[in-house]
């Protein structure tokens, strides 16, 4: 008897603990929750996050703004050989495959927010198709710049959530067609003032609709029409809506009002609360000279992290920035001028007393040639253009974050700027010029120029400086138009593009960047597809010519 | 007192005949009972204490009994006996499991005190197997067994600490030299990519996740490694790696004995990194510059001036220079106090202890402190039942872990002078940005780091003979652990350096639970068929819950991370829970035919929560067999074998070491914002993959034990080969998929190796207290290689897997030299510069791309052993033990750092670095404008070979008188020096510290201890 209570005993748990073996989940989210309305609502915004993997970051400007004829690269960083062209720019370039892999993931992810809307219950088809909208919009967003960078891509269109191992890149205008058929849906779908500021909107579809057809136009999947296309697109964004070009340059990028102004289409968000912030906006500092251990100096929040990768080339200071009377842009983008903040390092006269008070003068870059005479007159430090290095030049201020909680915080919090109204102004330029309206191209061209003349209290000196800024059509053509925006756009992540689009990469690198010059190659318009697709795709998967 | 031995052995006679007449003890006893009872016409009385030479102990049920004759008795629970002999000339023989033989002529001495040698025959040795024991000579399968005294040999924190060198085919590489760090453990090398590779750690009976770092060494009785699939097998789906069972010291029958153990110890950095002094310092830093044309040697003061920072120039024109690495590095100190109470009546026997243990490192901010508490308990209720329990609770307090100080102290300009005039701390000595003073992190309360620990880990059973031979035991094991980190970086350290203080907390609460029902039966049929049936129904679970949090700005330095509220920024909170079960149901025959024959069959069925249903069960049998040659009638008598087995094994074990919920799916989060307001989404993340199942390795095993000239030489040689297949694997999807990853079953590896364990006694002696010297050996060899993947032969290079390679290789460029100045225009063709680095281009083609990559070598290295030594004359006792790799390489991560930018920035390791004028092929030209030299991953390959003495011990026991005097039973002093030395090129001649550890972290200690183990 004892022994059967026993072998009871022992086999009770059994039949009740096969129940056991279930997996209760808790802290993991399901698949099925995207097909409930709060879950269809968070794909959508999972979906913008692959923003900030490009837009503001080492890797996005990286590949954007050096190895171009406006920048170079500084002392610092691991991707020199990005703006040199070397042997180590191949396809195992982990910059390039971080943005390739997270594009994708988001290319999913919006495929997810498209193929699950039907069966989402308890939200009104209103809703459905903007959302819907705003995942094409994204869709087409990260195709456009996987295009551009490595030319026919795979454009995967459902959603996926098993093991594919098989990938085909498209011909490029299957992929133009799919970007074009996801912004026009877009246009026909998106507000344009979504209560979310940061939702994609009608305009930001339709601005980025003229920069894709404006690039179309140049590649192989061409059409007569691109340019037309084009600067209807940016004519409407620069018309149909409220958006103004500022009246001052600087307060483009000024930050707080700056980040929420008249001239921003649309920008890719980023927050000061530390949870909503992923690693933030980092492109405050890879455009800063090394001012922090110069004499009288330190490191603090007002004057950045100085990083020191990006250097502008002499042909941006010498030649796109040489107007600097009638032209405030040189002035509003570079900082010139240090002034003491560290007590402890200003250097001493020959009786000891310091040669300036902390609020003085410590460094100035007056960014021409001067006497022996005037730079030794001077107690503080003078760098003329002769005198820049990898490590000390003018930093372009931009980008600055002095909101941030201390000189040591990385993850800036500024929105990133991604698309503002004088680049309408300019794709519409090119647009007019390529579709043979000079006249046009430069009116688009002034608007931007004149707001950036200096101005005076003296109406005469005024009209001076606004006549100087002038252009007329005859000038426009697609140098100008570069420079143009060279001025205007410097350094924000679309130069590489600009002169792949404009067959311009080789000629004006060879010419205006020392460091890639010698090394540049016609393989280098398009990036390496990263060894890893290659690797892992089971059908065989092409790689870009010379790579 | 001779009457009182029969009282006493009569019940525990019926009840040993009833619970354990299947051992050969019980049998033995039994007889010698009989015998006892038989000895009434004795005429000359005899009595003694008889105790064990190890640590002085009584040692209980000692047969003693007069040669040639069958008259006898056995010693009480105190170890007394008292006998009759028929006169003087009588030979008494003491004779006890595990314990050497001695024949004693009476005399004149009727008084005896007689202390008894560990028999160097182990063959009876019991060892713990898994869910049972058995005697030495009737295991089947690869089990190594780590004693009590060989842990006890080096003070050690952690009982892994102690397994290191001591086991042929168990690895431990140390984890740092932090307190408070632990070591990682392979047995027969790695098998397993995503799964784990950590063996499974048993303790009394109860499987356990997480290290042995809980336990004090000196509360283990025990360590069996069991190493081929007959004895992991039983363990079915955690066995693959091996397992480590631990047993807890457990009371014996007799008086109270109360024992005091400690040791305290120096702890002394084992040298420091060789990095430049100021004025080498200077000259690395005019050569960064040299390299870019910016420092004119022909105008050497402007240069300087214009290159160097004041403070810089005082210190070269001073010729001052700080050291900031023996600043931060001071002596430690390592305690540990252990206090024990043993005994019990024949019902009940406990074994109590309470343990302190605390070590302060050598660099100021970082000790660990330890608090022990153990209770084992068993009881006796009526004839057929055995209850008990152990219980081991352990609070534990880790400080200035995760504080890398010396990290810091290498990079720090010498050039600097940490403190001012007035003797306040610089927070910036010179203007680089980056680089705070060291000694900064040191101040008080700038750092706080603490890992507070606490765990409750019992094992509870109860036990029932339900028919003679029919056992039952229950055993119920929960185990609670919870820990809490805390940690705040104040304004002044290198990772605020000036802005707000951060502070985060991170808790954790593990709930973990095993209940086993376990059946035995013994029958021995005919005198020769023994037969050991087991069966077992498991239920494991483990449950994982934990919260974190962390602000920035805490507005008072001395809130530390106790008042998070008073932050304004939040910047990131978390939880998680997470759980598993397994089921299982497991079945072992042992059958003995007259112990020359053995046989073990095992089967093992595991369901475990983590795969999707269909998958959850898996099968794991395995079959051993042993024959114990020397069993047999031609050579019984022979004089040179006195031991000989021969074992085969072969067997499946499994591995689900794989976090739950991995079959499922599900989305990962993400994190956006629009304008000010939280943005955060969710994407698809994992695949689900219902079709994983258990990574299984099928293991054969060869083993031959053998002992020769009475055992003086014996050992064993272990052959096998272990196949791992379904492989857990993450295998890498093409991004345009969507996912980066699957978690597969994909990929096969093999083991294959050989052990030999060898013990030899060189110098014996009769005399107990006679000149004996004797030596442990054990050499592993271990072969890893990549069988398939992904269901081919095609490597994946992008994970650095290759077929026919381990797991771990290294895969890179091959540095050749550094480019010399007569090969400038070659180098100008691979765009590089004379002064760089020079990788082989092996295509040819005139230029490096990663096609160039080779595989230089595996960590695997081709030989691992230890050696122990043991002498002991008279009262002295001395064993030094060494510990050695061969081959293999190391990946240095000291050599690829911060500190090897070769930029002139940092300090820097003191490498013999190229310029014009020293033609180096060692380091390349320093250069300011390099932030990491090209190809500098190249620098960190090194033969990671050593050996290490581990331990020099000398201990000197006190002798009974002695002992007797100062009012104890038992008494030993020792002094240990514990890593005094490392031999290995990478140390001497790399310049690294310590090719076990190759990090840039709290470097390598040595230990000199004086010890105390006592008993009253």
């Amino acid at each position: 008897m004892k022994k059967i209570i026993l072998i009871l005993i022992a086999t009770l748990p059994v039949i009740s603990c096969n129940k056991m073996l279930n997996e209760e989940v808790r802290s993991q989210a399901p698949f099925d929750y995207l097909s409930t309305p709060a879950g269809f609502e968070d794909a959508v915004k999972g979906a913008y996050s692959s923003l900030r993997n490009f837009y503001a970051t080492e890797r996005g400007m990286s590949l954007t703004v050096f190895g171009t004829d406006t920048y170079t690269n500084g002392a610092d960083g691991s991707f020199k050989f990005v703006n040199q062209y070397t042997g180590e720019l191949d396809p195992r370039l982990s910059i390039i495959r971080e943005i390739w892999n997270e594009f994708y993931i988001a290319i999913n992810t919006c495929n997810t927010v498209i193929d699950m809307a039907p069966e989402v219950m308890g939200v009104s088809d209103l809703i459905k198709n903007r959302r819907i909208a705003e995942a094409r919009f994204l869709r087409g967003h990260y195709l456009f710049i996987l295009a551009q960078m490595f030319g026919p891509v795979p454009v995967p269109l459902k959603a996926n959530r098993s093991v594919v191992i098989e990938s085909t890149r498209e011909p490029l205008d299957k992929v133009y067609a799919t970007i074009i058929s996801d912004l026009d849906f877009a246009i026909l779908n998106l507000e344009i003032k979504p209560a979310d500021f940061g939702r994609a909107t009608k305009p930001a579809a339709e601005h980025l609709l003229s920069r894709v057809y404006l690039t179309k136009a140049t590649s192989s999947a061409k059409a007569a029409d691109d340019y037309t296309k084009s600067l209807d697109n940016a004519k409407k964004v620069i018309n149909n809506y409220s958006f103004k070009l500022l009246p001052d340059f600087a307060k483009i990028f000024e930050q707080g009002s700056g980040e929420k102004n008249d001239e921003i289409i649309w920008s890719v968000q980023y927050t000061n609360d530390p949870r909503t912030n992923s690693s933030g906006n980092n492109a405050h500092v890879f455009f800063l000279m090394e001012y922090d251990v110069l004499p009288g100096m330190q490191r603090d929040v007002e004057n950045g992290r100085p990083f020191k990768r990006f250097k502008p080339t002499s042909f941006t200071l010498d030649t796109l920035f040489k107007d600097r009377v009638n032209d405030t842009r040189y002035d509003k983008s570079f900082k010139t001028v240090f002034y003491s903040n560290n007590a402890a390092t200003i250097p001493k006269n020959t009786n000891g007393t310091p040669k300036y008070k902390v609020g003085d003068t410590a460094i100035w870059l007056p960014g021409v040639e001067l006497s022996a005479s005037v730079v030794n007159s001077k107690p503080y430090a003078v760098y003329t253009p002769s005198k820049y290095t990898e490590k000390v030049y003018p930093s372009l201020i931009k980008f600055l974050d002095p909101l941030r909680a201390d000189r040591t915080v990385f993850e800036g919090s500024r929105d990133y700027l991604a698309f503002r109204l004088a680049e309408t102004y300019l794709i519409a330029a090119e647009a007019a010029m390529y579709s043979g309206d000079n006249t046009a191209a430069a009116d688009f061209i002034n608007a931007v120029r004149w707001r950036s003349a200096r101005t005076s209290a003296d109406p005469v000196q005024n009209t001076a400086y606004r006549v100087a800024m002038t252009v007329a059509a005859a000038q426009m053509d697609i140098d100008f138009i570069l420079n143009e925006r060279g001025r205007e756009l410097l350094g924000e992540q679309d130069r590489w593009f600009d002169l792949v689009r404009t067959n311009k990469l080789l000629e004006r690198v060879k010419k205006w960047n020392p460091q890639a010059g010698p090394n540049i190659l016609a393989k280098h318009v398009l990036r390496p597809i990263p060894q890893d697709q290659i690797d892992r795709t089971s059908n065989t998967f092409s790689q870009n010519n010379g790579y | 007192m001779f009457f009182n031995v029969k009282i006493l052995a009569q019940p525990y006679f019926c009840k040993r005949l009833q619970i354990l007449c299947s051992t050969t003890k019980s049998v033995i006893i039994i007889l010698l009972i009989l015998m006892s009872s038989a000895s009434v016409f004795s005429q000359i009385s005899v009595s003694g204490k008889i105790r064990s030479s190890k640590d002085g102990s009584p040692i209980p049920s000692v047969s003693v009994t007069i040669k040639g004759s069958n008259v006898g008795t056995v010693t009480d629970p105190n170890g007394i006996f008292k006998l009759s002999v028929p006169d003087k000339n009588s030979v008494l023989l003491v004779t006890s499991q595990g314990f050497a033989t001695q024949e004693i002529t009476i005399g004149n001495n009727t008084s005896l005190d007689l202390t008894l040698e560990e028999n160097i025959r182990k063959l009876d040795e019991v060892i713990v197997v898994g869910y049972g024991q058995q005697r030495r000579r009737d295991v089947t399968g690869a089990i190594s067994s780590v004693s009590a005294k060989a842990l006890s040999e080096v003070p050690v924190s952690s009982p892994s600490q102690a397994l290191q060198g001591r086991v042929a085919g168990l690895y431990a590489t140390t984890q740092g030299y932090r307190p408070g760090s632990d070591v990682t453990i392979r047995i027969r090398g790695s098998r397993s990519f995503s799964a784990g590779n950590d063996p499974l750690f048993v303790i009394d009976g109860i499987p356990i996740s997480g290290g042995l770092n809980d336990i004090n060494p000196s509360d283990i009785e025990s360590m069996e490694v069991l190493k081929d699939a007959s004895a992991t097998a039983i363990y079915g789906s955690r066995g693959a790696n091996g397992v480590i069972i631990v047993t807890t010291k457990r009371g014996k029958s007799g008086a109270p004995i109360v024992s005091y153990d400690a040791y305290y110890g120096i702890v002394k950095p084992l040298g420091q990194a060789d990095i430049f002094d100021g004025a080498e310092f200077a000259e690395y830093k005019r050569e960064s510059r040299r390299n870019s044309g910016k420092y004119l040697d022909s105008n050497k003061d402007s240069s300087d001036r214009r290159l160097f920072e004041t403070v810089e120039l005082a210190s070269i024109a001073a010729g001052r220079s700080t050291d900031y690495q023996d600043r931060i590095l001071t002596n430690g100190n390592q305690q540990s106090h252990q206090l024990g109470l043993s005994g019990g009546s024949d019902q009940t026997r406990y074994a109590l202890s309470i343990g302190y243990y605390d070590e302060k490192g050598i660099i100021p901010i970082q000790n660990f402190t330890r608090y022990n508490m153990r209770i084992n308990l068993d009881q006796n209720v009526g004839k057929r039942v055995r209850l008990g329990a152990s219980i081991l609770a352990t609070h534990s307090i880790r400080k200035g872990f995760n504080v890398n100080v010396f990290d810091d102290a290498l990079q720090e300009n010498p050039l600097g002078v940490p403190y001012d005039s007035t003797g306040n701390l610089i927070f910036l000595p010179t203007n680089d940005g980056l680089r705070s003073n060291p000694l900064a992190e040191l101040v008080d309360g700038a750092n706080v780091d603490r890992n507070k620990r606490f765990r409750l880990l019992s094992s509870l059973y109860g036990e029932i003979e339900i028919l003679k031979g029919l056992k039952y035991r229950l055993n119920f094991g929960p185990d609670l652990v919870q820990t809490r980190n805390g940690r705040f970086t104040g304004r002044l350290t290198n990772d605020r350096r000036g802005g707000d203080p951060t502070a985060t907390t991170a808790e954790e609460f593990v709930w973990s639970y095993t209940i086993e029902n376990i059946l035995n039966y013994n029958k021995i049929l005919n005198k020769v068929h023994s037969i050991n049936l087991t069966g077992l129904y498991s239920v494991q679970t483990r449950e994982r819950d934990s919260t974190g949090n962390g602000v920035q700005g805490v507005a008072i330095q001395e809130m530390e991370y106790s008042n998070l509220a008073t932050a304004p920024l939040v910047t990131g909170v978390g939880s998680l829970y997470e759980k598993w079960t397994i089921l299982s149901y497991m079945a072992r025959i042992n059958y003995s035919y007259n112990g020359k024959y053995l046989i073990t069959l095992t089967g093992r069925a595991d369901g475990s929560s983590r795969f999707a249903p269909g998958n959850k069960w898996g099968f794991f049998p395995s079959v051993a067999v042993a024959w114990n040659i020397s069993n047999e009638n031609f050579l019984s008598s022979s004089t040179l074998v006195s031991n000989l087995k021969l074992r085969a094994s072969y067997g499946e074990t499994g591995n689900t070491g794989i976090n739950p919920y991995q079959t499922l799916g599900g989305l990962s989060r993400t994190t956006y914002a629009f304008d000010a307001n939280a943005g955060y989404g969710y994407r698809p993340g994992i695949i689900p993959n219902p079709n994983l199942r258990w990574e299984t390795t099928s293991s054969l095993n060869l083993g031959l034990d053998f002992g020769l000239f009475n055992n003086r030489v014996s050992g064993s040689i272990e052959v096998y080969r272990q196949n791992t297949h379904d492989l857990l694997l993450q295998r890498q999807l093409p991004l345009t998929s969507g996912f980066a990853n699957v978690l597969e079953n994909i990929g096969s590896t093999r083991n294959k190796g050989i052990e030999l364990t060898l013990s030899t006694v060189n110098i014996q002696n009769t005399k107990s207290d006679g000149f004996t010297w004797s030596t442990d050996l054990n050499l592993a060899h271990n072969k890893e290689e990549i069988v398939d993947l992904y269901g081919g032969k095609q490597d994946d290079i992008g994970n650095t897997w290759f077929i026919g390679e381990p797991i771990n290789v290294i895969y890179d460029y091959e540095k050749v030299g550094i480019w010399q100045t007569s090969d400038k225009d070659l180098a100008t063709t691979y765009k590089q510069r004379v002064g760089q680095i020079r990788v082989r281009d092996v295509n040819n083609d005139n230029q490096i791309t990663s096609t160039d990559r080779v595989i230089i070598g595996s960590t695997v290295p081709r030989l691992t052993g230890g050696l122990t030594n043991r002498i002991a004359y008279k009262n002295f006792d001395f064993s030094i033990f060494i510990f050695a790799r061969f081959g293999g390489m190391i990946n240095s991560g000291f050599h690829d750092n911060a500190w090897m930018q070769i930029q002139g920035r940092y300090n820097n390791l003191k490498i013999d670095y190229w310029t014009p004028n020293n033609p180096t092929n060692a380091y390349p030209r320093p250069d300011e404008n390099s932030e990491v030299p090209v190809y500098r991953s190249t620098l960190r390959y090194f033969d990671g070979s050593f050996i290490k003495i581990r331990s020099i011990n000398l201990g000197y026991t006190f002798s009974n008188e002695l002992s007797q005097k100062i009012h104890l039973k038992d008494a030993r002093f020792y002094i240990t020096v514990q890593q005094p030395a490392i031999f290995s090129k990478y140390r001497q001649k790399y310049k690294g510290i310590d090719p076990e550890y190759p990090t840039v972290n709290t470097p390598a200690t040595s230990l000199i201890s004086f010890g105390i183990n006592t008993k009253f």
